[in-house]
Formats: C-alpha cells, sequence, structure tokens
C-alpha cells in the first residue's frame, strides 16, 4: 500500500434545546471544558501550521468564508475570550486532537495505520464526544444539550468530515486527480449518509431520499477553500510531515457515516484507489465530462448516466465495478485487511446491482431509506412531510436515548463491525507503531511536562523538542520510544 | 492498536454482512425492537430540523 498513515477529522453539530438562539460557541466551549479525559489542554502549536501553501504550487493569502459568517466571526471578536480560549484544544491518551474548530466541537483521530483501526479511533470520539455531552448535561440537570454527528443543519450549513491519506510526494499531482475524480465522484453509493431534500439552491424542489450530505455543498473540482467553494479534492498542501517525501490529502467531500463499515468501506477503498494510482494506474476511461456536476447528480439519482469525457456513457455503478476490477488484480491475497476490503467492496457493488434492500443494515442511506419508508408507511405520510427531516437530524444523534441509529444498534439492527472492547481500547490508547503512539505516551506522562504539541512534535517543559515529522513507520516509532528520556 | 483478524466477523451470522444468500432477515413486524424504535420516531419534534441551526464548518 502507497497510503503511509490515514486520519479522520469530524465536525460534529451542537445545540443547546432549551434556548431560542443556542450560541454555538458557548456551547462548544463548555462542551471541550467538560471533558474528564487525561489531556494535554490549550497547548497546540499553532505556530506549526500552514494552511495556505497549494498543491498546484501557490501560496494563497487567506482563506475565504461567506458573508454570513465574516459577520460571525466579527461578533466573534468582541467576546471576551481569546482565540485560544475558543479552540480548547485538547490532546488525548489515544494521541487524538479533541477541540473547538469554526464552532463546532472536532474530533480528528490520531494517525492510523490500518482502516480497521482509524475506524476504531473514529467511533472512539463519538463516545469521548458523548460522554463529555453526558457530563455538560449533568451540569445543565437535565438532557438540554444534543450533539450530532452529520453534516448539515438543512439550512444550506455544512461542517465537514474529512478523510486524510498520506501518500509519496512523487505522484504526480495531475495523476492524482484524474485517476480519483471518478472514484470520488461515485464512492457515495456506500459512503453516503443519507439526506432528506436539497440544500443546493438548483435541486431545492428535491423531496426524497438523496444519497449524501455534501453533495449539495462541491461546487468545485480543485480548490484549497474548505469553507466556500469546496471541491471534490481539497488542494491544501499541509502534509504535517517532510513535505519532500510526502503528500497529504485532505478530501472534505465525505459525509459523517455512523455505520462504521461503511466508513471502513470508504477509507478502505480510496486508500486502494491511490495505491493503484501511485502503482501508475491511469483510469482515463473513466474520466468523467462534468465531474462536478455529476457528484449531486449521482446523489440525487444512484442509476443516472453520466457522460464520459471519450463521450461515452457510464454509471455511478459502473465506475466502481472498474475500480474494483483493477483493485482485486493488484491486491488479492496479499494482505489480510485489504481481502477483507475487496470481499466487502465487491459484495456491496453486487448488492447495489441485484439487491440493493440487503444494504439496509450496513449502509447509511439505506439504513435510512428502509426506516423511513416504514415509518411514512405506517403513519401515512410522505416524503414532503416536515417530520422527515427531523427524523433525519435524529439518526445522527449521539444521545442513546433519542438518536435512530443508537436505537438501531440497540436492537442490533445494524451491522456492528467493531467488538466494544475494541473501540475501549481506542478510547484509551493510541493505534500502535505511528507516531501518534509517541504522542499518547507523553501525553499519558502528564500534561505539566509539556509546553506545547502538535501532529509534528512535542516541546518538553525542559525546552526538549520531540521532531517528530520525519517519523511515519513503526521502526522509527520504537526507535524514539527506546531512546528518548522524556517517555521513558 | 492491535485489531483483531477482520475477518474473523464472518462467524458472527447474526449480524456479520456475510449472512446467508437469502440476505439479511428484516425485522418481524410486530416484535418489541420495532415498536421501541417506532415510539421512539415518534417522539422526534417535527420542527426540530427547523430548530436546528448551525454555523458553517469546513
Amino acid at each position: 500500500m502507497s497510503v503511509s498513515l490515514l486520519g479522520l477529522e469530524t465536525e460534529y453539530g451542537i445545540v443547546r434545546e432549551d434556548l431560542e438562539n443556542s450560541d454555538p460557541v458557548e456551547e462548544s466551549m463548555k462542551l471541550l471544558k467538560a471533558c474528564p479525559r487525561k489531556s494535554v489542554f490549550g497547548k497546540w502549536a499553532y505556530s506549526q501550521e500552514n494552511s495556505h501553501l497549494d498543491m498546484r504550487g501557490f501560496k494563497v493569502g487567506s482563506l475565504a468564508q461567506d458573508e454570513e459568517e465574516d459577520a460571525f466571526c466579527a461578533e466573534d471578536r468582541k467576546r471576551p475570550y481569546s482565540y485560544m480560549d475558543m479552540k480548547c484544544d485538547r490532546v488525548l491518551t489515544n494521541g487524538a486532537r479533541f477541540y473547538n474548530d469554526h464552532t463546532h466541537p472536532e474530533y480528528s483521530t490520531p494517525e492510523c495505520r490500518s482502516v480497521l483501526s482509524l475506524v476504531a479511533h473514529d467511533v472512539a470520539g463519538e463516545h469521548i464526544v458523548a460522554e463529555c455531552v453526558a457530563l455538560r448535561n449533568q451540569e445543565l440537570k437535565g438532557k438540554p444539550l444534543q450533539v450530532f454527528k452529520n453534516n448539515t443543519d438543512y439550512s444550506g450549513h455544512s461542517y465537514g468530515t474529512h478523510d486524510n491519506y498520506l501518500i509519496p510526494r512523487e505522484t504526480p499531482f495531475e495523476d492524482l486527480v484524474k485517476g480519483l475524480l471518478p472514484f470520488l465522484v461515485t464512492r457515495q453509493l456506500y459512503a453516503g449518509a443519507g439526506k432528506v431534500g436539497s440544500e443546493n439552491a438548483a435541486t431545492q424542489n428535491f423531496q426524497g431520499l438523496q444519497l449524501a450530505q455534501r453533495s449539495d455543498f462541491i461546487e468545485t473540482a480543485l480548490s484549497i477553500e474548505t469553507m466556500t467553494n469546496r471541491p471534490l479534492i481539497n488542494t491544501r498542501d499541509e502534509p504535517h510531515a517532510v513535505s519532500s517525501w510526502y503528500r497529504r490529502l485532505h478530501l472534505i467531500l465525505g459525509d459523517a457515516n455512523m455505520s462504521a463499515y461503511a466508513t471502513a468501506l470508504k477509507v478502505g477503498n480510496t486508500s486502494l484507489v491511490l495505491s493503484l494510482i501511485a502503482d501508475g494506474e491511469k483510469f482515463s476511461e473513466l474520466e468523467l465530462a462534468d465531474p462536478v456536476a455529476d457528484v449531486l447528480k449521482v446523489s440525487l439519482d444512484r442509476t443516472a448516466i453520466l457522460k464520459r469525457k471519450n463521450g461515452a456513457t457510464i454509471t455511478a455503478l459502473e465506475i466502481q465495478e472498474a475500480y474494483l476490477e483493477t483493485a482485486e488484480k493488484s491486491f488479492t491475497e496479499k494482505d489480510c485487511e485489504q481481502d477483507w476490503i475487496l470481499v466487502e467492496w465487491k459484495k456491496t457493488l453486487n448488492e447495489l446491482r441485484h439487491s440493493p434492500e440487503k444494504l439496509s443494515d450496513r449502509i447509511d442511506w439505506a439504513i435510512k431509506e428502509k426506516l423511513f419508508a416504514e415509518f411514512m408507511q405506517s403513519e401515512g405520510i410522505g416524503w414532503d412531510d416536515p417530520l422527515l427531516k427531523s427524523l433525519d437530524l435524529e439518526y445522527h444523534n449521539l444521545n442513546s436515548d433519542r438518536g435512530l441509529y443508537r436505537g438501531l444498534q440497540q436492537e442490533g439492527d445494524v451491522f456492528s463491525l467493531l467488538s466494544e472492547e475494541e473501540i475501549a481500547r481506542a478510547v484509551e490508547s493510541p493505534p500502535v507503531g505511528t507516531r501518534a503512539q509517541i504522542r499518547g505516551q507523553a501525553v499519558a506522562q502528564g500534561a505539566e511536562n509539556i509546553k506545547s504539541i502538535h501532529w509534528t512534535g512535542v516541546e518538553f517543559a525542559n525546552g526538549e523538542i520531540l521532531d517528530l515529522t520525519g517519523v511515519i513507520g513503526p521502526e522509527e516509532v520504537e526507535e524514539i520510544l527506546n531512546s528518548n528520556k522524556q517517555l521513558a | 492498536m492491535e485489531m483483531n483478524d477482520p475477518l474473523r466477523r464472518e462467524e458472527k451470522k447474526e449480524t456479520s454482512p456475510d449472512r446467508d444468500e437469502s440476505g439479511p432477515s428484516s425485522p418481524e413486524p410486530s416484535r418489541p425492537g420495532k415498536d421501541n424504535l417506532l415510539k421512539r420516531m415518534k417522539k422526534v419534534d417535527p420542527k426540530q430540523s427547523e430548530k436546528y441551526k448551525q454555523r458553517t464548518g469546513q
């Protein structure tokens, strides 16, 4: 595999239901402050961040946001808090970063080497966030605070779930773009979390369930922006590693999946395709004439006919089948996890083709489709009933007494990919063999020993700097764990 | 993190995607679990999504 490290970032939605005007800045800060986990608080090294470099070889002066958010930020500056106060950065013993990003509590997994490890850490994030919500609600003496793992407020405000892949810099960026775009446009067939209705001005009269939450918000193929003009491929060039060797592919078009199985397919299949491209596969025959328009077209109709650059037509399913066929030729019987991904990818595509109802226990949009269809039938209502959007939102609620996905889990109606033990371990412990293990161990040894911390290193209170920029593989991790006195 | 062999999950017939060829069994219409979920869905405030205002994120 050409993908050295994997990571997922999830921005959660947050609301106080007992207040007419819930303030996300206040609520997100109080949520982070309620976190009971051992952690390094308020010491994130923002000096190590650089989000303005573009993969296409230039630097932008600033990143954009819309006028509404500009106005909100102007008001935020009048608050009696510093930027760092509002961020409430925590780094946890499992190597994860838990903080506030653009008024949303965000859980960034530690860097992982395997897909299943990554999925366990993503689900661990749900548990940690839910734990903080429960503690905050104890303070509030009720359950007015609710947090959602989704990507929209149904009124045109979207927030992200980003999947990240550390890949070799030597793969030309143009090859990545050409080879990856048809895959990204169509992976929503299994990675889409489903959404009732549409928030795109061009399709706002759509009634029903579309495949993905984010497809309404994709406006261009390539862009460094994340809050406006959102792209299929984000061009931010910030590898958090040695930049001459690596690039971090930062994909912002994905949905927040409640189904861990869907997350595994999304990240696993994307990793395999990235490896194929790194090995020289071009997928030229799959290039789409209008990939940006097609992402919404497919989300609204998974059987839509798409035009290719070569003039021929193709469906989303046929595109995925072509990628799978190439991946099977290259990766079958080389690695246990890769074999699992290939088997599940094939099974999912076969069921999409022949019996999509079979996906209703493991693919989020299909789970919703079945659940909501049964409910509409029993209540005698249709997709135009406003209750459907509220049910859609409640599917993503982390509250175990209210969330619809949580209810399905409790009844055993959805596929359980991870054991409780695996999730519990990911809540406490970092993935073995990545630099997150070093970070987690440093945090576990005591926040008082740490002056600042970042993905790429730790500055200890005694002035010693542990630079992790070049620490990618398990051998390098072990060497540092064995030799660094601060970690002894 | 050390993960168990993912293939072992194929042995969990009741929840595995690899269940028999007839596909996932549908919940019985009258079984308690289904009623619980229906109750949960009926409790949802129809205006919940309308009241749910967020700020743009990334």
